[in-house]
């Protein structure tokens, strides 16, 4: 009597998983929130996440397309870097595709921040902190800050660039051997008071 | 009285009277009088042509010509009468063509204040009757709506541009630039412009001539680049300014009659022009303003998506989880029985 009872509701759950899968793939083949926010396209190619990040300000945890203000970004957040193995590296890139604003972005990434050999499952904690996080304070506008993981080829192999300006991650990657990134997440950042003050 | 006599006979309302009224009039005041609007005039002239700069000279001059309107178009009708019986076309003129041209061919430098005098005295409607003949009749260019000339201001539009062409005129150093090398379809679009009628006749009318160099400065160099990739907008900024050009011109060359009789009509003309200067920006500014839109809709949309993965993402690990607890509470209902008879066995011995 139990046995039939527990297979009943196995293949109830059965059923239920698999409606949550299909419910998943077509959320995402509708639209990745990386896609839809045009943070692929115009900072990063389209990739496969094959680590988890998790980003925390505070209390409060990064989910793509979060608006937070500059209050709440001042200081760096803490970074969560998945995987497995210790002897993988990663470089986490912070920067601000939207300056100096989101509809004539001809200054296009700003690199607010940069951390170099990441150990996996571990933080930028442990990483070495190549160019120091300059918290983000858009004059006009609504910037996304698009945070992106990189997987090193070894240790000590990423070095920073001259200046924060004119920052372009694809050539940065290209450059230091990265490839597509293994994983990203952005969050939106405005004007502390008022919606994003005029968009010039 | 040759020039008296001129004008009277030009003017067909005035044409019935008798010739002995004008001969009355004496020419010593009318020779003061035009030497003292002419000298004040050129006075002015000079004035303007210093101050102004080329590109606002043409309204200016539309000023001037509103501040001495009897003169200006004497000025004019003098030019015109000239170039009419130099080609013998004033058999338009209706009422007594041949005394018309005699005269005016004998005495050319005298003739001005006279006419002045006599335009003063005269009515308005009359007087812009008369010049309008003038002109169609130099210009080998008779309008359809030339019977009608209260009713419609078009064609009065159209000869004025001809007329500026003729190069004999001491206006034209007023007139440099664009304004002279403007063909006659510009001037139909512009007719049509004014009226309202619709943008897409500018825009044909504008296209096989380049616009004018005001027009490139009021463009704003490569501003419109980005509507390229815009479907039909592409063709009303160009549309927009042509026409905005032509209505700056306009009231540089309304008779000063027509400003008088028609006031309502050239403050609507103002107000469309100042229209049509902000109508550039606000142009500019509604694109951006849909891109912006596009933006924020896509901002929301990758939000939306991001807390439906999450919540899908929740909803199969609660699944997972409440798996788990329920298995682990049927492995515990599984122990539970066993316990019980242990617990019985062993407490069954008595």
């Amino acid at each position: 009597m139990y046995v039939r009872r527990t297979s009943f509701k196995d293949s109830d759950y059965i059923r239920k998983d698999c409606e949550r899968v299909k419910k998943y793939i077509c959320l995402l083949s509708r639209g990745d929130p990386l896609v839809v926010g045009r943070v692929v396209g115009d900072v990063l190619d389209p990739f496969t996440r094959l680590v988890s990040l998790r980003v925390t300000y505070g209390q409060r945890e990064v989910t793509n397309g979060l608006d937070l203000r500059p209050s709440q970004v001042l200081n760096k957040p803490m970074v969560e870097v998945g995987g497995d193995d210790l002897r993988n590296f990663y470089t986490l890139v912070m920067v601000d595709p939207d300056v100096p604003s989101p509809s004539n972005p001809h200054l296009r990434e700003y690199l607010h921040w940069l951390v170099t050999d990441i150990p996996a499952t571990t933080g930028t904690a442990f990483g070495n902190e190549m160019v120091c996080y300059e918290s983000p304070r858009p004059p006009s506008g609504i910037h996304r800050m698009v945070l992106i993981l990189f997987r090193q080829l070894g240790r000590q192999t990423v070095y920073a660039p001259g200046w924060r300006q004119q920052f372009k991650t694809r050539e940065f990657a290209e450059m230091y051997n990265l490839g597509l990134p293994v994983a990203a997440t952005y969050f939106n950042c405005q004007r502390e008071n008022g919606c994003g003050g005029r968009r010039t | 009285m040759p020039l008296s006599l001129l004008l009277e006979s030009l003017d067909p309302t005035h044409h019935s009277r008798n010739d002995r009224r004008k001969s009355r009039t004496s020419l010593s005041s009318l020779l003061t009088t035009l030497s003292h609007l002419f000298l004040s005039f050129s006075l002015y002239l000079r004035v303007g042509y210093k101050t102004i700069d080329t590109k606002t000279k043409a309204v200016l001059f539309g000023s001037v010509l509103f501040s001495f309107p009897m003169l200006s178009s004497a000025k004019h009708q003098r030019n015109l009468r000239v170039s009419a019986t130099n080609k013998n076309k004033a058999s338009s003129i209706s009422p007594s063509s041949p005394s018309s041209s005699s005269s005016s061919s004998t005495s050319s430098s005298s003739p001005l204040p006279s006419q002045d005098s006599q335009g003063q005295k005269r009515s308005l409607i009359t007087m812009e009757e008369v010049w309008k003949d003038i002109n169609l009749a130099s210009i080998h260019h008779i309008n359809r709506h030339s019977q009608h000339p209260q009713h419609n201001h078009e064609p009065r539009f159209r000869s004025h541009n001809h007329q500026n062409q003729n190069p004999n005129s001491i206006f034209q150093d007023f007139l440099n630039g664009p304004l002279n090398q403007e063909p006659a379809p510009t001037s139909l679009a512009m007719g049509s412009a004014s009226n309202g009628n619709s943008t897409t006749v500018t825009a044909l009318c504008s296209s096989p001539f380049p616009p004018p160099a005001t027009v490139l400065s009021l463009n704003s160099g490569a501003g419109f680049e980005f509507l390229d990739n815009q479907d039909p907008l592409v063709v009303t900024p160009n549309s927009n300014l042509h026409s905005h050009h032509n209505l700056s011109n306009i009231p540089s060359f309304n008779t000063p009659f027509e400003a008088l009789v028609t006031s309502t009509c050239f403050g609507k003309k103002r107000g469309q022009e100042s229209n049509e200067g902000t109508g550039n920006r606000r142009h500019k500014r509604m694109i951006k303003n849909r891109e912006s839109a596009a933006r924020s809709r896509a901002r929301k949309q990758a939000y939306t998506n991001e807390l439906e993965l999450e919540v899908a993402h929740l909803q199969a690990e609660n699944a997972r989880l409440k798996r788990q607890q329920d298995q682990l509470r049927m492995a515990a209902a599984n122990q539970q029985p066993k316990k019980n008879t242990l617990q019985r066995s062993s407490t069954a011995p008595f």
